[in-house]
């Protein structure tokens, strides 16, 4: 029988290339993106080998902060710590470390350098002990005076600066200038870069522009020679017992972690659509694999007449997809190596960072054909049972199309899948069960497959005789022709057309739910805000905002009625709702690793979330909070305003005591003073500046924007011109009016939206040659037919537009249905997002976009086609009568 | 040829040589036929298996070509034609009828009928359609598809298909040659009443001493060459001049 299977595949080789095509699309996208984490990941890691080698111990509070995403901030430390830790004996030298990322160089254009996308810029302090210096100067010399800097080579090649020229830094306390005296680089030469802008000052300005004067974010420390670094860790935590002391190998390991979640967390998105595509390709499988069995039918039939049994005729069909599956998976995971080595030399060049070329593991290969074959050999099962089935008799009877079975039962048991798939989906949508990501996804698919496979075929009938009354050229043979093609097998239609459908609901979903989405912040926002201007920064970065002296003059200006500042910070809030809901990893305990020594981390259980920080006299008059429960006069220090869907979720009524989190300060209590009904947009939780500056860590203690008013008897053009006045030193600040502050705040819904397109473009083209290939498959089967209209008169014209005429209503059919099923499901989560969100999310349905995505899966329709077209009208008329 | 015959002639092959194959494995389906068939006459073709009777059919079609040598429909040499006047030519001036397969399944028995007339994007002439489909007696089948009718009925459908055009000449290739000898002999009195009241001109293979006898002339083909022809035969005689070819 294996040698039956190995025949069949090499005599079916070209039909069998479209199915090993989807399969290598996916593989190649899933691998490629795995390789390129482990690449990257490896890479970073390699930095900080290089970049935190010389270190054995890492002395640091115990005290952090949750940003999310896995990233946090410490407390820093006194500079007391390093003359304490220079004395602990088997230290050989110690030194305190600034490294923040709260300064920009600014570029020879006059703009911040860099963007939010490329290399983050820190600053770091200049270590002149050579015993704990991470790199080497690769030209100049070390900064000695208050103007002087230094830079990390690859930034001031890419920024055009050389030792010698004047270099500008903004901060938040504006700009300053300093002289580059020198450029380094790390590793044993010098001749890696950091893969970030490296800013580095003498300690005193690096601590100012840290807004960390007289401290240090940690110490670190050399072991005397011999000692073993976790014998140094133990012997510092024990001379120090408040602070927390990791090793220098646990110090690598956990900033190699932090920056690979981050890898992950990108890379995991990206592959979310790497499955999509290998779930669209499992229907392309489904498909030609149906269609190559129903075409050997009577060879089946007449090998089980001569004595194969069932198992075998099954056994030799499962052969033929492992092997389609394990060849296709091979070739895409060499492409996949090529997308990866493609991309990492991308990345490389963003942020001028080596990276080792990408080669595949054996964990790789072993994915790559685990998940290929199993794609393959589960969607071919189907149709390899029903290949065992053929009974001996067909062999005699004329070459059978596979007949659907459009009884009742079949619209009965989609109907039972269609429940349960939208129950499951429902389930995992509302956050419950073990994996609700997995829940809802399953769900989804059950349902597309119910809707798509199951019931689809029964609609089809109707569905094309409807569009052929309504054809404005129903009557031509030609159009006949192609709608006949089309219905004479539902099955095998259907689940051509459920390929585009996957693509058409996805991206309908998340056109309707993203532009609900952006409609309602913008709704949200033109209601909430009562300011004529927002001065402030474009994007929330760590330590950007605005000077005090700015903000001061601002408000100091006559023009201005009103200038009210927030600033934002992060919190944990450990009420009852809040340790229940708090984030994996978030337990205060030490995370009990090998290397840490001293305080444990503090903290108790609780939720991350941005607090607003805001001036109560004036805030009320920039933001539209709506009707408010309790009394602005009693929002003052030590008391919280919070949103009232919040408040009851949370069960907080006015007077209420609730208990904040900060790392500086440790759990304080906070008074619920005002709840009101708005949502504002920014946080749900405002803070009074005070409060906000008692507990915050100084780095976030910084105005981010400033909402003005402008006063009676100024026109808008003028403070506009006085605004923009105020910060022209400060290259990150901008004056925006009300509406460009709403449209900076929604454009990076349209960013996230075109990654998406772009990103289920694959989906979309598995699913086109999903279609190439049953149209090609069915001509083949065809040939006959196409022979004797060619013979009575049909010219090579005609016979291409019959071909192009049925692709088309194959796509008018997906994505008919991907159409109606992306609006019902858009509609579900909006219902549930609206529940979440009263009065604030309202559902639109961009019509254009929706136009456009029609349009373009019906092009791509009459693309699909192109090639089947051509073979078909190529035909040699006779050799197709000929084939008899 | 002169002149003359040509005016009579509704369709014929000068000199006609079709090779197919490379040198070693080269056959020659035609070697050297000349042949014209006259207007308003039934014609047999005979001969022994692979002897290049449908090979001259296809010829004669417009399915295929020479190697050298030419075919005509009525004034018009193929070989002076495009492709797209081929198809033309097919469509509007040929009928053609195939031993078996010769309708789209997807299609009813009146549309399989029209379909030549559908794809020129013409009206088919009523009541010459009337006529043909009575005569062959598929009034009661019209709206069927083809895996609804019997095999004889599948093959009148296709006659009358060849014929609703009125085409100048139709091409049969063993029309009866998959039925039984009842639906035969109806198929063969049907294209013997075309030719006789309605003046067409039919071309047919057939292996069939009894069906070449309902023919006004028969012509005998072996090794790709004309042997011999005979007119008004009678089954006997056509019986009895195969076995003489056969020695
Ligand atoms: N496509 C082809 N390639 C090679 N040889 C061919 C091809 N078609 C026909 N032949 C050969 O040409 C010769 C004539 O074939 P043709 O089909 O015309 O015979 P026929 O007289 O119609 O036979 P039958 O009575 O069996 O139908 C045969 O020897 C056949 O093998
Ligand atoms: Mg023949």
């Amino acid at each position: 029988m294996l040698r039956v299977a190995l025949k069949d595949i090499l005599a079916r080789k070209r039909r069998l290339v479209t199915t090993g095509l989807a399969i290598l699309l996916g593989i190649a996208f899933l691998s490629g993106t795995q390789m390129l984490s482990q690449t990257l990941k490896g890479s970073i890691s390699g930095i900080f080998d290089y970049a935190y080698d010389s270190y054995d111990a890492v002395i640091r509070s115990p005290k952090e902060q949750d940003l999310g995403f896995g990233q946090k901030l410490r407390v820093p430390v006194d500079a007391e710590v390093v003359e304490k830790v220079r004395r602990v004996s088997g230290v050989r030298a110690a030194s305190g470390i600034v490294e923040s990322s709260t300064a920009k160089l600014i570029g020879s254009n006059g703009k911040v350098y860099g963007s939010s996308f490329g290399p983050p810029t820190i600053v770091y302090n200049w270590q002149s002990d050579p015993r704990l210096t991470s790199g080497s100067l690769t030209d100049g010399r070390g900064p000695k005076s208050n103007d002087e800097m230094v830079l990390d080579f690859a930034s001031a090649a890419d920024a055009g600066l050389r030792v010698g020229d004047r270099v500008k830094v903004a901060s938040q306390e504006g700009t300053r200038e300093f002289t580059l005296v020198g450029l380094v680089g790390i590793g044993p030469d010098g001749k890696t870069s950091p893969g970030a802008t490296t800013l580095i000052f003498p300690t005193e300005v690096a601590q100012e522009l840290a807004r960390i004067p007289g401290q240090f974010n940690y110490v670190v420390a050399a072991a005397d020679p011999g000692l073993d670094q976790i014998t140094l860790a133990s012997a510092i935590a024990g001379a120090l017992p408040d602070v927390q002391v990791v090793t220098g190998e646990q110090f690598k390991a956990e900033n190699v972690n932090a920056i690979g979640q981050i890898v992950d967390i990108l890379l995991t998105f990206v592959s979310v659509f790497g499955y999509i595509a290998l779930f669209v390709a499992a229907f392309i499988i489904y498909n030609t694999f149906s269609i190559l069995i129903a075409q050997r039918t009577r060879e089946t039939a007449l090998l089980r007449a001569v004595g194969a049994r069932r198992s075998q005729i099954l056994f030799a069909n499962v052969i033929e997809a492992i092997i389609v599956g394990a060849l296709a998976s091979l070739l895409g995971l060499l492409l996949g190596t090529g997308l990866a080595s493609v991309l990492r030399s991308v990345v490389s060049n963003i942020f001028s960072m080596a990276t080792t070329q990408a080669v595949p593991t054996a964990s790789n290969v072993l994915y790559a054909l685990g998940v290929g074959i199993s794609v393959t050999v589960i969607s071919s099962f189907v149709p390899s049972l029903r290949a065992s089935r053929v009974p001996p008799i067909a062999a005699l009877s004329e070459a059978t199309v596979d007949r659907a079975n459009l009884s009742m039962g079949r619209v009965v048991w989609g109907s039972g899948v269609l429940i349960i798939g939208s129950g499951l989906a429902v389930v995992g949508f509302m956050d419950l069960g073990p994996n609700p990501l997995l829940t809802f996804g399953a769900g989804a698919a059950l349902v597309l497959i119910a809707v798509s496979l199951i019931l689809a075929p029964v609609i089809i009938g109707p569905f094309f005789g409807a569009i052929g009354r309504l054809s404005p050229w129903r009557g031509s043979i030609v159009s006949r022709l192609s709608r006949a093609n089309a219905v004479r097998n539902p099955r095998r239609t259907a689940s051509t057309a459920a390929a585009l459908t996957i693509g058409v609901t996805l991206v309908t979903l998340i056109a309707i739910v993203a532009n609900s989405i952006k409609a309602s912040v913008d709704t949200a926002a033109t209601e909430a805000l009562n300011a004529d201007f927002i001065v402030g920064v474009g994007t929330f970065s760590l330590g950007s905002g605005l000077p005090e002296s700015t903000v001061k003059s601002i408000k100091a200006l006559d023009s201005v009625a009103v200038a009210s500042p927030m600033r934002f910070g992060p919190v944990r809030i450990t009420d009852a709702y809040g340790a229940k809901h708090a984030a994996e990893g978030s337990s205060g305990s030490s995370d009990g690793s090998t290397g840490s020594f001293g305080a444990a981390v503090g903290g108790p259980r609780g939720q991350d979330v941005l607090v607003a920080g805001v001036d109560p006299q004036t805030i009320f008059d920039v933001l539209n909070f709506g009707k408010l429960q309790g009394s602005k006069r009693d929002f003052v220090d030590g008391t919280i305003a919070v949103e009232e869907s919040v408040a009851k979720k949370r069960n907080w009524r006015i007077g209420d005591e609730v208990p904040l989190y900060f790392a500086e300060t440790g759990e304080q209590k906070v008074r619920v003073a005002v709840i009101y009904p708005n949502n504002v947009g920014s946080s749900a939780f405002f803070l009074p500046i005070s409060t906000f500056k008692a507990n915050m860590l100084k780095v976030f203690n910084l105005d981010f924007l400033l909402s003005v008013k402008v006063a009676d008897g100024y026109s808008d053009s003028t403070v506009r011109t006085e605004l923009e006045r105020q910060v022209k030193d400060l290259p990150e600040v901008t004056v925006q009016d009300i509406r460009q502050y709403i449209d900076s705040q929604t454009a990076p819904f349209d960013t996230f939206l075109a990654i998406i397109y772009a990103l289920l473009m694959l989906a979309v083209i598995i699913a086109l040659i999903g279609i190439a290939n049953t149209l090609s498959l069915s001509v083949l089967e065809r040939t006959r037919e196409l022979g004797l209209l060619r013979a009575v008169g049909m010219s090579a014209k005609q016979l291409r537009r019959s071909i192009f005429a049925e692709s088309l209503l194959i796509a008018v059919f997906g994505t008919g249905i991907g159409l109606a099923l992306g609006v019902v499901f858009s509609a579900a989560v909006s219902t549930v997002i609206a529940a979440e969100n009263p009065d604030v999310f309202t559902y639109t349905v961009p019509v254009g976009s929706l136009a456009i995505i029609v349009i373009g899966a019906l092009v791509s329709g009459v693309v699909a086609a192109i090639v089947p077209a051509w073979r078909a009208a190529r035909m040699q008329v006779l050799q197709a009568v000929a084939a008899l | 040829m002169s002149s003359t015959s040509t005016d009579l002639a509704a369709a014929g092959a000068i000199d006609a040589v079709k090779i197919y194959g490379e040198e070693d494995t080269e056959v020659r389906a035609l070697d050297g036929v000349t042949v014209s068939f006259e207007r308003g006459r039934f014609t047999a073709i005979m001969g022994p298996s692979g002897s290049g009777k449908s090979t001259l059919m296809h010829c004669l079609a417009g399915l295929d070509t020479l190697s050298s040598g030419r075919v005509f429909i009525a004034d018009t040499y193929l070989d002076t034609l495009s492709e797209s006047q081929l198809t033309e030519m097919r469509r509007d001036r040929i009928g053609f009828v195939f031993q078996a397969f010769n309708l789209i399944p997807t299609l009813s028995a009146l549309e399989n009928i029209t379909l030549p007339m559908d794809l020129a994007g013409r009206k088919p002439d009523e009541s010459w359609l009337d006529q043909v489909v009575d005569i062959l007696g598929l009034r009661p089948r019209l709206t069927h598809r083809p895996s609804e009718l019997s095999g004889g009925q599948q093959q009148r459908v296709a006659v009358a298909r060849a014929l609703a055009t009125q085409p100048q000449i139709v091409f049969a290739d063993e029309p009866t040659g998959n039925l039984d000898s009842r639906s035969g002999v109806d198929l063969l009195e049907f294209m013997r009443h075309a030719v006789d009241s309605l003046g067409q001109t039919i071309v047919m293979v057939t292996h069939d001493p009894t069906a070449a006898a309902h023919a006004d002339r028969v012509v005998f083909l072996a090794d790709g060459q004309i042997r011999d022809e005979m007119i008004e035969p009678t089954a006997e005689r056509v019986l009895d001049l195969m076995k003489q070819l056969g020695d």
